[in-house]
């Protein structure tokens, strides 16, 4: 029956996206141009330009165009044209969905964001099956216009949900292989490392003869490191000039040469800043992203899945190129902590925000760059709305997640008011 | 004064004479009234030195300060253009000297230069332009890395160079610089007569850059008439076409009069013709015009450094048929061509000379040539996130196919996908289909932008069938840059340069092939602008972001659970507990206190 019931739910999705694309066949277009779906990092229309020069021979990255991965080159090749065939593209996304849903329902059906070595949640029962939470992740507005827009950021995604569902299911080697595979098609997947491999251990530990931490930990960093170096020894193989790859694809990512607008905060803070503070500011973003890793790490070291949750929606808001498919990522996460949901104290205004932000951004900027009759800010305003609701949702959820495993250790107070100090 | 003069000049003479004949000036003006009361006046001043003079700065004719920048740039052969305006080729036909002589609106400039490997040449060239943009009061300056291609099939050099220079051609333009007077000046002083005298005294600004469309060109080359005998050569061209009507205007006067009712001449067969209404005829009269009144002044005689003794110079043409009746100054000689529609006139030093045509029946006009192809460059669609160009390629010729080489470069701001190229061709029935843009072309030459490096360089070697017209669009994106990046004016777009097209010449008569050059008009591309007044709120805004999340965040992080008892317990043993606690009681005595008193 659950079978049934699964398949029913993943045919029904898989339909819906190729019904859009049938139906509308100018969608896919559309949301390919759209700002909020497709990044210079992340863009098909990049991807089919670059796919253009190199089936002609012409090397894709001695150019300002195509930033993403190599390896995406000979995958996209095999593919039929996706502009005298949109439907076999749209399939293929869609079944990448379907792949991604799956993970989900692993991570959720293993019960560890409920409970895991150190600690179980007190409201465990308040909670969601794996199919609930992969219907909500497979019919999310955001989801679908992702996989329409057919942005390559599905397969960073990929790698991030295997990571997790491998690691969840205590197959650590699989899961840093997945995690060096989404770091190389976007590096900041890198930055999870920590948790996730925390997250390995913790389920190593309850096997029987544990190994020491540390020599796991670098076990496992050098299994990362290699699968990267796998990947990057075939990229080699498919691209001539090397340095110039590593250039125009993870230099552009950490050095933010290209401004156009997305739903995130880099962009108009760097078209704005004086030239001379540039490279400090560039600094200080990472740095500021990079941050949240060891704190959220140390502070919440017993629920390490619920630190790549929110690790993952924190890239949501300060990654440099961030797109709604990155917040469809997060959004798709957050069901897991189901039983957080009675804790936290500002949802209606963090989804007000969100919804705001979702429905006034295209208006906006629609009457920055069409109608004329706003300006660049009109759509600034919007992001950083976006970003503050999402900020808010994310902070409201750490309280709830912090004051559960307060409530966790001091049994005796549970339901009183609580204060910070 | 004059006798003066002359006996100064004659050791000159004698000297000129005694160098050999390589070392010489030319210089010519030819005349053609086009359709629609224009005007084409092409200027050509032509220059030579012995290349061992040259190598010794030996300089003659030779302007001194071209040539010292050349040497020190070792730039072989150079070809600068300053162009405003667009030939209208739909009347009058095709380009003068076959669009060679002519540039891109603003600037253009190509030049092949002698360097051991790309670095080394580019570095020249920075040398080059920088000095350029001195000599001409241009910005040549702002030729950098972005607005310098090199260029593999769109130009080959003109001149006859040793096989042992490793030459490197570079080619850049200014598609938004505005030739004016201040770039007139130093040209002219590049002259021998600087102006003063010979058919460059006709050269004033005022109406030079008051034309429909003019465009002065610098050309060096070397020339190797024999093996063993090389000259350098220096080319300059001046070419205008002056509305006759509006150069006639005095300058005092400019506003243009209708003309007065009983001058009209109304079509009386009209049924609704009465004094009050009134279809005007074309005029059958073709306008009368002088030099003095088309350019201001008159040639003030010819040059003296140019005529050689011996020959004589036809200086100054004027193509119109022989039965125009011409009138001219005294002491000019007037030579009738045999070909019926031209005529030139030989010009004396110090006698100044004009020529004038009056209004009389037109009765045969001379034949305009019609151009090989014809080329419409726009950019399409709105917003200013992406956009479309759209180039269209009309071949005029019933039986030819046109090969031609089109040669664009665009902004790195302007990111083309090469992906949608497309192409449709209409035939002369009107039918219009889409066919794949490899069926018209043959080699592709692409080599894309790098933002903030380099910009887009696409060469197409492409062929046009005979009686049609081809379309080809590609999609582009629009970058957005940073906010120094804008110039002052950004709402206004940005420049883009026009396409060069090389139409490979059907002159198959003299054996040599010579190419014909066609340029687009240059396009203005509106970019999505910041808001350029807040730097400081944009930074402040996004920091506060920022800052809110990273502050909640960890606020949340590092500090721990207590209920709301154990908080107050715990304030009240701070100082700021204390204390707040002390003001609370005086609060409740003074209450007391006044509570009492009621």
């Amino acid at each position: 029956m659950a079978v049934d019931r699964k398949a029913a739910v993943f045919l029904a999705a898989h339909a819906l996206r190729l019904l859009l694309a049938l139906f509308f066949p100018s969608l896919p277009n559309l949301l390919t141009g759209r700002v909020e779906v497709s990044t210079p990092i992340t863009s098909f229309k990049r991807l089919q330009e670059g796919l253009y020069l190199y089936q002609r021979n012409v090397s894709p990255y001695d150019g300002g165009v195509y930033h993403q991965a190599p390896i995406l080159l000979p995958l996209f090749s095999l593919l039929p044209n996706a502009n005298m065939s949109p439907l076999i593209t749209a399939i293929f996304f869609s079944l990448v969905d379907l792949v991604n849903a799956d993970a989900l329902i692993t991570i959720a059906d293993s019960g560890q964001a409920v409970s895991g070595r150190f600690y179980t949640a007190l409201r465990k029962h308040i909670r969601w099956d794996g199919l609930s939470i992969a219907a909500w992740f497979l019919f999310n507005p955001f989801t679908i216009a992702t996989c329409l827009g057919r942005s390559t950021a599905v397969f960073t995604t990929t790698g991030i949900l295997y990571a997790m569902s491998n690691a969840v299911s205590g197959n650590s080697l699989n899961a840093m292989l997945a995690l060096g595979f989404a770091s190389y098609l976007s590096i900041y997947p890198a930055l999870l490392f920590i948790p996730l491999v925390l997250l390995c251990y913790d389920q190593r530990a309850q096997k029987p003869t544990p190994p020491g931490m540390a020599s796991f930990a670098i076990k496992h960093f050098m299994i990362f490191l290699f699968s990267i170096a796998g990947l990057l020894g075939v990229s080699s193989l498919i691209v001539d000039d090397f340095p110039q790859f590593v250039s125009a694809t993870y230099g552009f990512q950490l050095l933010v040469p290209d401004l156009t607008p997305n739903v995130g905060l880099w962009w108009y803070f760097f078209i704005e800043i004086f030239d001379s503070f540039r490279e400090f500011f560039l600094g200080v973003f990472w740095l500021h992203l990079a941050a949240y890793v060891g704190g959220m790490t140390v502070r919440i070291r017993r629920q390490p899945l619920f630190v790549l949750t929110s690790l993952l929606g924190i890239f949501a808001i300060f990654k440099p190129y961030p797109s709604i498919s990155d917040a469809s990522l997060y959004f798709a996460l957050l069901p897991l902590y189901r039983h957080l949901f009675p804790l936290m104290r500002y949802t209606f205004f963090a989804i007000s925000a969100i919804l705001y932000a979702t429905l006034l951004g295209p208006a906006f900027y629609y009457l920055w760059i069409y109608a004329g009759s706003g300006n660049a800010n009109f759509f600034y305003a919007i992001t950083l709305v976006w970003s503050l609701g999402l900020s808010i949702l994310l902070a409201d959820i750490i309280f709830a997640a912090l004051r559960d495993e307060w409530e966790y250790d001091n049994p005796e107070i549970r339901g009183k008011d609580v204060r910070q100090v | 004064m004059i006798s003066l003069f002359y006996l100064f000049l004659l050791p000159l003479v004698a000297l000129s004479s005694a160098i050999p004949a390589t070392s010489d000036y030319h210089e010519s003006l030819t005349l053609q009234p086009l359709p629609q009361s224009a005007l084409l006046a092409s200027f050509n001043f032509r220059s030579n030195a012995s290349e061992e003079s040259f190598d010794e700065r030996n300089f003659r004719y030779f302007p001194r300060a071209l040539g010292q920048i050349l040497q020190h740039a070792h730039t072989k052969e150079l070809h600068l253009r300053f162009t405003t305006g667009r030939w209208d080729d739909q009347s009058w036909g095709s380009r003068p000297w076959d669009g060679t002589k002519e540039g891109v609106t603003g600037v253009e400039l190509w030049a092949w230069i002698d360097a051991s490997d790309d670095e080394e040449a580019s570095a020249k060239w920075i040398t080059l332009t920088q000095s350029l943009s001195g000599l001409f009061c241009a910005s040549i300056n702002f030729i950098d890395s972005t607005r310098t291609t090199r260029p593999v099939a769109s130009f080959q050099p003109t001149g006859d160079h040793s096989i042992s220079n490793n030459l490197h051609l570079l080619h850049g333009t200014l598609p938004g610089e505005v030739v004016c007077t201040e770039n007139l000046t130093p040209f002219l002083k590049l002259l021998p007569c600087k102006g003063k005298a010979g058919v460059a005294s006709l050269l004033d600004g005022h109406k030079l850059f008051d034309a429909s469309w003019q465009s002065m060109s610098v050309d060096f080359r070397p020339v190797c008439p024999h093996p063993d005998e090389c000259v350098v050569q220096i080319e300059q061209t001046v070419d205008i076409v002056l509305d006759i009507d509006r150069s006639k205007r005095p300058r005092d006067n400019p506003i243009p009069r209708p003309v007065p009712n009983d001058q009209l001449v109304c079509d009386t067969s009209k049924a609704y013709h009465s004094d009050q209404t009134c279809y005007p005829l074309e005029k059958t009269k073709e306008k009368g015009w002088s030099l003095s009144e088309v350019f201001g002044r008159s040639v003030s005689g010819a040059c003296p450094l140019g005529n050689d003794q011996n020959s004589h110079d036809e200086t100054v043409c004027l193509r119109v048929p022989h039965e125009r009746e011409v009138s001219i100054s005294l002491g000019a000689l007037e030579i009738k061509k045999p070909d019926g529609v031209s005529r030139c006139y030989e010009l004396q030093p110090f006698r100044d000379f004009d020529l004038v045509i009056p209004e009389q029946d037109a009765t045969t006009q001379v034949p305009l040539e019609e151009p090989v192809l014809r080329a419409e460059r726009t950019i399409v669609g709105h917003g200013q996130e992406r956009g479309g160009m759209r180039i269209i390629f009309d071949n005029p010729s019933d039986t030819n196919a046109a090969d031609f080489i089109y040669f664009e470069t665009l902004p790195w701001f302007l990111r083309p996908y090469v992906h949608t190229l497309q192409a449709t061709v209409t035939g002369r029935d009107g039918v219009r289909q889409q066919v794949p843009a490899s069926q018209f072309i043959k080699e592709t030459y692409y080599r894309p932008a790098v933002d903030r490096e380099r910009g887009t360089q696409l060469e197409l070697a492409l062929s046009i069938p005979a009686a049609s017209t081809v379309t080809l669009t590609y999609d582009f994106e629009k970058a957005v840059l940073r906010y120094t990046e804008y110039p002052p004016d950004a709402n206004r777009g940005f420049n883009v340069a026009p396409a060069v097209i090389k139409v490979n010449g059907r002159d198959a008569a003299n054996g040599r092939s010579h190419p014909i050059y066609i340029r687009t008009t240059s396009l203005l591309l509106p970019l999505p602008t910041p808001d350029f007044s807040m730097p400081y709120n944009v930074i402040i805004l996004t920091s506060t972001v920022i800052a809110l999340a990273f502050g909640s965040i960890f606020n949340l992080l590092v500090r721990r659970f207590v209920t709301v008892e154990e908080a107050e317990a715990l304030g009240a043993q701070t100082i700021k507990g204390r204390l707040a606690g002390k003001v609370v009681a005086l609060r409740d005595r003074l209450k007391g206190k006044t509570s009492k008193v009621e």
